[in-house]
């Protein structure tokens, strides 16, 4: 008998394991689900991923609350990245078939994501809302624009998060102390006068013998485009399937751009350039001329000398370029509403206290074209011609090379090689025709793919 | 799994068998007797069962089944984002003719060059803290700081102390009257001064698992060693040596897998790859074709290949040991 209770407690006891090893199990499964689920059924969850700072969060966690209580029944989950685990998490998500509703995407992708059927035409709910298009830039609506064979027109797939003018400063200091008027912010330098002006504020300042100041020290990929395309030169045709960088007016501009450094010395050394080591002497007061983006007004704001903005020095074409990129908040073909995901990107977008708060940030421009205007109309607080920003944006800016290419890597060939160029061992003709067909058979892949993806 | 169960119920079989209140003549009784035990243990095998099923199903789901699918995504052009097309060797076929492919291999060949400094270095302070010098344990921890840091901030530091114009490294060179170069921009350097950085994230690593196999050895060896009038090299190379070689052998093979995989440093330290792709290692290339230019069926395939190769060299180093393995009573 005492046996047999032993045993039927043993036995009481292995079936509470099995019990405990089952729900174990089962509570792996649930675990899995569970997220997806939302409690209460009539309340809507709505999904938001995006990557940015501190300023950002703030921003946009106040709009986002205002947007729930405007929304009754509606909750929006935020999902913050680091910058650099952004794209790798999307792509997760796209793949594991768990796209948020709302998500940021760079403009350069739209094609791409609309191909592939992830991303939502908004052009009906976007008229349906209460919205007017109009009051955001032109230049930020239009590049989420994709009619299934051109990028940057037909149904629209997303509404500009920010739109980013890059922007050539100066220090208005050193100008001031060598001597040289400063910039005309109407009328651009042409190269020779960019030369000219560089020539003469690369100095020695404190008499040891060492040049100390320089003119300028530009990152390649990112200034390169201003010289080559206010050149007459591009990097791509107009169709998007041929890589045009080995024309003369393109081996002009870079070897300008390479002279600047190599035979003008006009920049701190040449192994530099490809660095934003730069980035740091024009922090420093070294540098005359620098980039200068709308994120980098709040730490330019600590700067010791005053800068400003101008128009990038303009080649043969006679006209200034520059480069504007976009960030974009876009709706997933998969949403369960529609409606509401749409209207949190409008939110995202147009909300003027978000807006606000990202402009006393110091981080981006409104995407409202008249708070930016307004806030443009100041031209006491520095930098004083904040209007080259909107310029940019509304009349010179141009869009990244690969913006409507299906990747980027026929474009990174030429940043990756460029080096010796930059170093001056190589001249610009020798190197440009060297590299267009590498660039080429990229390209062509990646036409070949994108036509697949269709 | 099948035949483990045999097994198992074998064993029940058996030990029922040895059991005397069962009669050999009596042939009846002896069934449900033998049914009920088997029942329990069937159970408690059964429940068993339920625990080991937990880890399996974890291993098919993220990790068979991510291979499996891996592999069959190395044979079509999938871009990450939609349908998968089967397009055959395709992949294979593009791969051998990648310099990048090449060149990216060569690389993170070439940062393996660390693994026998960073191991040598290792040994030598092993060798060092296990004197009982005084400020042994402060000493231990330096170079275990490393190890528990972050490597991202790490990565972040380095390139900061490698950075041409303000950088730590060239402050000290100039010290020296040395003009350095821009480490990371220059492709003659860049890889050195990435080698150099993953030698120093390593050494407190390899340096304590040293420490530990060295402290493990018998005093009586070295007894033995200094009545026969060896010297310490002699005692170095006879008797150290080959103690510590399983360690050896366990830190070169994880160090080579490890290596074959560096991914961060190279992603932090060289955004781009370095100047004309001399910093690239492999796996930062499988990462940038998958998620950067929509190729995840081609860098699929790339790290199949990868995987192969892996698996090659750590065969080839399990049948090296072997062969070397030896025991000492």
């Amino acid at each position: 008998m005492a046996v047999q209770k032993i045993i039927g407690g043993v036995l009481i006891m292995k079936k509470l394991n099995l019990l405990l090893a089952i729900l174990l199990v089962s509570s792996m499964f649930l675990g899995a689900c569970s997220s997806k689920s939302s409690g209460n059924s009539d309340e809507k969850e709505i999904t938001f991923m995006f990557r940015g700072g501190e300023d950002e969060k703030t921003a946009y966690t106040a709009a986002i609350k205002k947007f729930e209580e405007q929304h009754e029944g509606v909750k929006v989950k935020i999902i913050n990245t680091d910058a650099d685990q952004y794209s790798t998490k999307l792509s997760a998500a796209v793949s594991g078939g768990n796209v948020p509703d709302v998500f940021y995407l760079d403009s350069g992708s739209i094609a791409n994501y609309v191909d592939n059927g992830i991303i939502r035409d908004i052009t009906e709910d976007v008229e349906k809302a209460d919205f007017d298009l109009n009051s955001l830039w032109q230049f930020g609506v239009d590049i989420y624009r994709y009619d299934g064979e051109t990028a940057g027109k037909g149904a629209l797939y997303g509404l500009p998060k920010d739109v980013g003018p890059f922007a050539l400063g100066y220090n208005k200091d050193m100008f001031e102390k060598a001597g040289i008027p400063a910039p005309d912010k109407d009328k651009a330098y042409t190269w020779d006068e960019f030369l000219k002006v560089s020539q003469e504020l690369t100095q020695d300042t404190d008499g040891d013998g060492e040049v100390d100041q320089w003119a300028s020290g530009f990152n390649a990929t990112w200034s390169l485009q201003s010289f080559a395309y206010s050149n007459g030169a591009s990097f791509l045709n107009e169709a998007g399937d041929k890589v045009t960088v080995d024309t003369p007016e393109f081996a002009k501009s870079l070897q300008f751009f390479s002279d600047l450094s190599n035979k003008y010395n006009t920049t701190p050394n040449s192994s530099q350039s490809e660095t934003l080591d730069t980035y740091q002497r024009w922090m420093n007061g070294e540098l005359a001329f620098f980039p200068v983006g709308p994120w980098d007004m709040s730490a330019y704001a600590k700067l010791d000398f005053e800068y400003d903005l101008m128009p990038w020095p303009s080649g043969d074409a006679g006209k200034s370029v520059a480069y504007v990129g976009s960030l974009g908040l876009v709706v997933s073909e998969m949403t369960q509403n529609p409606d509401l995901a749409t209207e949190l990107a409008i939110y995202l977008s147009a909300d003027e206290e978000a807006q606000q708060t990202l402009l006393d940030a110091q981080v981006q421009i409104p995407n409202l074209v008249d708070m930016a205007e307004e806030w443009a109309s100041d031209t006491e607080s520095v930098p004083n011609n904040k209007q080259e920003f909107l310029d940019i944006v509304q009349d010179y800016g141009v869009p990244y090379p690969t913006f409507a290419t299906y990747n980027s890597q026929w474009l990174d060939e030429f940043w990756t090689n460029i080096t010796p160029v930059v170093q001056g061992k190589k001249t610009a003709e020798e190197y440009l025709k060297e590299i267009q067909p590498k660039m080429q058979k990229l390209l062509d892949e990646a036409n070949e793919q994108a036509k697949m993806s269709k | 799994m099948a035949s483990h169960r045999c097994l198992l119920l074998k064993g029940v079989k058996s030990m029922s068998g040895i059991n005397p209140v069962v009669g050999a003549k009596d042939v009846k009784p002896k069934k449900p007797k033998k049914q009920k035990s088997s029942a329990l243990y069937k159970q408690e095998h059964r429940v068993a069962f339920l625990f080991v099923l937990a880890p399996v199903i974890g291993f098919l789901l993220f990790s068979v089944y991510p291979f499996a699918y891996s592999i069959y995504a190395s044979f079509t052009d999938w871009n990450g984002l939609n349908r998968m097309n089967f397009i055959g060797f395709d992949n294979f076929v593009k791969l051998f003719q990648d310099p990048y492919f090449y060149q990216t291999l060569y690389n993170t060949v070439f940062y393996m060059i660390g693994i026998p400094i960073g191991l040598g270095l290792a040994l030598l302070l092993a060798i060092a803290l296990n004197r009982g010098l005084r400020g042994t344990t402060f000493f231990r921890t330096v170079y275990y700081i490393p190890v528990i840091s972050s490597l991202a901030a790490i990565s972040i530091m380095w390139a900061w102390a490698y950075n041409g114009d303000f950088g730590l490294v060239n402050q000290v060179l100039e010290i020296f009257g040395v003009q350095g170069p821009n480490w990371l921009e220059n492709t003659s350097t860049v890889k050195p001064a990435i080698i150099l950085m993953a030698v120093w994230k390593g050494l407190g690593y390899s340096m304590l698992l040293y420490l530990a196999a060295i402290q493990s050895v018998s005093k009586s060896f070295y007894e033995a060693a200094d009545l026969d009038g060896a010297n310490s090299f002699q005692k170095f190379l006879n008797i150290t040596w080959p103690m510590v070689k399983p360690v050896t052998f366990f830190l070169v093979i994880t160090n080579i897998i490890g290596g074959f995989q560096i991914f961060t440093e190279i992603n932090i330290m060289t955004p781009t790859g370095g100047p004309e792709y001399s910093a690239a290692s492999i796996v930062w290339y499988v990462w940038q074709k998958a998620f950067k230019y929509y190729q995840m069926g081609y860098g699929s395939a790339m790290s199949l290949i990868l995987f192969i190769f892996i698996f090659i060299v750590t065969v080839i180093q399990f049948y090296l040991n072997r062969k070397s393995d030896y025991s000492l009573d």
